[in-house]
Order: structure tokens, then sequence, then C-alpha cells
């Protein structure tokens, strides 16, 4: 009787365990299906369940809405992000990594204090001043979005160094590097990882902003997110919609499926 | 050969002269920028900075819409708790799977980072092609078009909540699984060898082990989930709107007298966060000394 009931926890158990994790990938992925089917259908009226007519309206309108150039504003307002915010958070990561500071308690609350500040906040605080100096509103949106990418970067960096033996680096000084080969040669190569990883964050910051793009830029600066925005809000446009989201989406996923693998044959190749 | 007692002392010093060099940069432009518009929006909140007219020291601005500012913190409050309850809960739940390597792991962790490169306007947009009257889930549910529950747009947040808590759940995973990884393997093994069943594994090793991840990443999204302006703006209803909104729409008013009420309503979002930041840190910390 008793391992008739264990048998049966068992078997319950076992269920179980493949079931959570079905649900859990099903909660994940089921948000995103709708732009893959809206994406891919020309005509989906009513109710029916699936699309009437599959085809590609949506990409024509998208690229009659400019998705392209604005696929590229957006590319290089993340690309602009990066190379502000990474080396940045690779030199304070550095420093708070390897325990350089007396007191590493200040500096490292403001190095994450832009995660607790709203960036609508802080960019309609600055709205003000940009427009009272003349700032281009470019240049005012790329430096509040490195503000808010460097929290990300620093502590990326900061994890990477903890990890990393300074010792290293002081060998390549004795054997003769200068401190700056030694940085560039010893100590960079091996935190590869890390680094790919902030410049990625600090990227998807600028590449994914809306507020601070449409407050500061006053719907001047048209990102994909603009479009997809305003899409969205007020087409009732489906397809549109869908095939702006989607294209927003695919180039980071392409980025991180090539450096996944790329990551990955390296580690084969190191451990063969 | 005995070391000269200045020589290390010197060296700690230019070392610790290249730490202040090496994060003065970040720390200046942390500074600088949210310095400058803090100030701001505080100075016009209280009056002090309109686009027309004379400078007046007033709380005008934080008492004009007192009623629908009180209404717009109870709505960011709400959103924000349970978007962080969820996303904690799912979260810890994917985390826990990974970490025990359950079925499908690696397929977890993709799907997870795959979220966390998704921009939070395209999962807004996304959940209201799936929660609305007329969304994905409705026309594959087979419920009339009429008696589909008021998701978007509703008396009740729940596409904003539901929005957040999906993304947001990849986050807190993600934190989890980094913070805890190989300790926890270990850690487990010793545990199984002293007899604890995978129900105590759970409770005596995992969640103290990442109860300081899951505690400050819970901190990071209830606050992005207070301060965020577009999934509210896509999915939320008109009255009452979460702060950001009410912000952003009394900002871009053509009557410039609603700057202050806007600049107020930024003011009391910022508070808040900073509020949940200074209640939850100490928490945080302690969590870490015990683990």
């Amino acid at each position: 009787m008793r391992r008739q009931a264990a048998v049966r926890w068992r078997a319950a158990h076992q269920s179980l365990r493949t079931v959570i994790p079905a649900l859990l990938v099903f909660w994940l992925v089921i948000p995103l299906t709708p732009l893959l089917l809206w994406a891919g259908a020309s005509r989906w009226s009513g109710t029916s369940r699936l699309p009437q007519d599959l085809g590609l309206r949506g990409w024509q309108e998208a690229l009659d809405a400019g998705m392209i150039a604005a696929l590229a504003r957006s590319g290089l307002l993340g690309a602009a992000v990066a190379l502000i915010a990474t080396p940045l958070g690779v030199m304070a990561g550095r420093a708070l990594g390897w325990r350089l500071l007396r007191r590493p308690a200040l500096p490292s609350v403001v190095l994450l204090g832009p995660v607790v500040l709203a960036p609508f906040a802080v960019a309609m605080g600055l709205d003000v001043v940009i427009l009272r100096l003349g700032v281009p509103g470019e240049v005012a949106v790329v430096l509040v979005l490195s503000v808010f990418a460097l929290p990300y970067t620093t502590f990326t960096m900061r994890a990477t160094y903890l990890g990393l033996d300074p010792a290293l680096e002081e060998q390549a000084r004795v054997l003769g590097a200068s401190s700056r080969q030694a940085r560039r040669r010893v100590t960079l190569p091996a935190a590869t990882t890390g680094l790919v990883t902030a410049t990625g964050l600090a990227f998807l910051v600028g590449w994914s902003d809306y507020a601070v793009t449409l407050l500061i830029g006053g719907g001047q600066i048209v990102t994909a997110p603009m479009l997809i925005g305003s899409s969205a809000a007020g087409s009732g446009n489906d397809a549109l919609t869908s095939t702006l989201a989607l294209s927003a989406s695919l180039p980071p996923l392409m980025a991180l499926a090539v450096f996944t693998c790329a990551a990955s044959r390296r580690r084969t190749a190191v451990h063969s | 050969m005995t070391q000269h007692p200045t020589s290390t002392h010197d060296l700690r010093a230019i070392r610790q002269l290249g730490g202040a060099r090496l994060v003065a940069p970040a720390v200046l432009l942390i500074v600088a920028v949210t310095g400058t518009a803090l100030v701001t929006v505080v100075a016009t909140s209280l009056g002090l900075l309109p686009l027309v007219g004379q400078p007046r020291l007033s709380t005008d601005g934080f008492t004009t819409l007192a009623g629908d500012l009180q209404a717009a913190t109870y709505e960011s409050l709400l959103t924000a708790a349970t978007a962080t309850l969820l996303a904690a809960a799912i979260g810890f739940t994917i985390a826990t799977v990974v970490v025990r390597a359950g079925r499908g792991v690696r397929l977890l962790v993709g799907l997870a980072v795959a979220v966390l490169t998704v921009p939070h306007l395209v999962g807004a947009a996304a959940t209201g092609l799936l929660l609305s009257d007329v969304g994905l889930a409705q026309r594959w549910s087979g419920i009339s078009a009429a008696s589909w529950p008021e998701l978007v747009g509703g008396r009740w947040p729940w596409a904003t909540v539901l929005e957040l808590a999906w993304k947001e759940s990849a986050f807190v995973a993600l934190v989890v699984i980094s913070s805890v990884g190989r300790q926890y393997a270990d850690l487990r093994e010793v545990a199984a060898v002293l007899g604890a069943g995978p129900r105590a594994q759970w409770r005596r090793v995992l969640l103290p082990l990442s109860a300081p991840a899951l505690a400050s990443s819970s901190l990071i999204v209830f606050v992005y989930s207070l301060g965020t302006y577009e999934v509210a703006r896509l999915l939320g209803r008109a009255y009452p709107e979460p702060l950001p909104v009410m912000a952003y729409r009394l900002f871009t008013d053509i009557d410039v007298a609603a700057r202050p009420q806007a600049a107020a309503t930024a003011v009391v979002a910022t508070g808040l966060a900073l509020l949940a930041a200074v209640m939850t840190l100490p928490l945080v910390r302690r969590l870490r000394a015990d683990r």
C-alpha cells in the first residue's frame, strides 16, 4: 500500500519535472507568437484563428514607413552609447573589481544610481537645460542613455575583473611589457566575454530606448522604437506593428546567436 | 633583503590614485547628467523655473492635481508591486529548474537571454496583440470578443503587469543563475550526502544562497516598473494612469502652466524609487552577510 503511494508520488514528481519546464518555455515564448503570425499575414480579419491570406504586406508597408533608415538610426544610437559607456565601464569596473579604491562605497552608489532613477524624469529635467544651452538633441539623447548604460557596463566589468588575477598583468610588466601593452595583450583578451556582454548591454540600452528619445528628441529623432510606438498606439495596423517590432528584435538576437556560437566553438577549441 | 616600509605604502597610494582616476570619468558623467536633471526637475516642480513669467516658490505643482497624483501613485505602486512579485516568483522557478539541471536547461537559458534582448516596447506591442479583445488569445480560445475580459486598457492593469513580469522574470532568472552557479552544485552534493531530500535542498541551500541576488534583482525590477513609460502607455487605460504616463501627458500639454505639475509627478516617481532602494538595501546587505 505504502509502496504503491510512493510509486504514485514518484510518477507525479516525474511528470512535474517535465510539466514545469514546459510551462516556463511556454511563458517565455507565447508573448512573441502574435508578432510572427501577424508579420506573415496580409489579411487576418474578424476572429478567425489563422490569417486568411499569407503575404508580406506588413513588410512592404514597413519599408514605406522608413524602417531601414529607422533601424540604422537605432543602430547608430546603440553604437554611440556603447562607445561611451563601455570604455568608462571598463575603467570603473577595473577599479572596483581589483579594489583599487580606498573607499569604494560612494563611487559604487553613484555608479549604481542610474538604475534607481526613471529615464523619463531625467530626460524631463534635462530638456529645459538642453534648450537653453542649445545642445543638439542627438548629443543629449546619447549622453543620457550612456548614463543609464553605465551601471550595466561597470558592474559587468567589475564581476569580470573580480575573476581575473592582477598578478598576470604584473608578470607581463616584469617581462618588459609597458603598462598599456600589459593591459591590451594580457588582461583584455582574458576579459573578452565580459567585454562583449558589457558592449551588448550598452548597445541594447540605446537600441531599445523609447522614452528618452521621445522626450528629448520631441519626435524629431525617428528610431525604430518611435515607428513601433506610433504604429502600435494609433494605427490599428497589426501587420505593420508586428513587422516593425520583429525587425527591431531580430538584429540583437542574431548578434547574440553569432556570439554564442563563436564562444562555444572557442571553448571546444580550448578543450581539445 | 628587507623591504623598505614606505615602498609598499607608496605602491598602495599609487594604486589608489590610479583607482580614483579610473572611476572619475564614469562618476563625473553620471553626477553631471543626473545631478543637473534632478535639480532642474525639483526646481521646476516648485515653480522656480517657469517657461514664461517670474519664478515664484510654490507647491502648486503638487497640490493642483493632488487627487490625480494620488491615484497615479497608487496605480504605479500596484503595477510595480504585482509585476515584481510575479517576475521574482517565475524568475526564481526558472533559475531553480536551470541550476538543478532539469529538463530543457539550455533551451530555457537561451530563451531567457533572448527575452532579455527584446525591447520592452516590442513586448508591449506583442502583449497587446496577444491579450486584446481581438487578440490571439481570444481568437484561439474561442471566447467571443464581447465576453473577453478587459485585459488591455481595463480596470485592472493586467496586460501591463504581465508584460513587465514576462520580460523581468527572464532578468531575475539570469541574475540568480549567474550568482548561484557552481557554488550550488558543490553545496547541493554535500547536502545530499548529509541526507537532505530535494525539498530540503531547495529550502536550506538554494533559497538562502540565491536570496541576495533575488532581493537585489527584485528591487531593480520594482524601480524599473515604477519608472517605465512605454508599457503602460500602450497597454494601460486612460485614467488613472501611472506616474510616468501622467508626467509625459502634462509635460507635452500645450498649457505651459502644466510643466510644474509634470515635474512634480516626476519628483514623486523618483522619490518612491529612492525610498524603495533605501528600504531594501539593508535587507540585501543582511542577506549577503547571512550567505
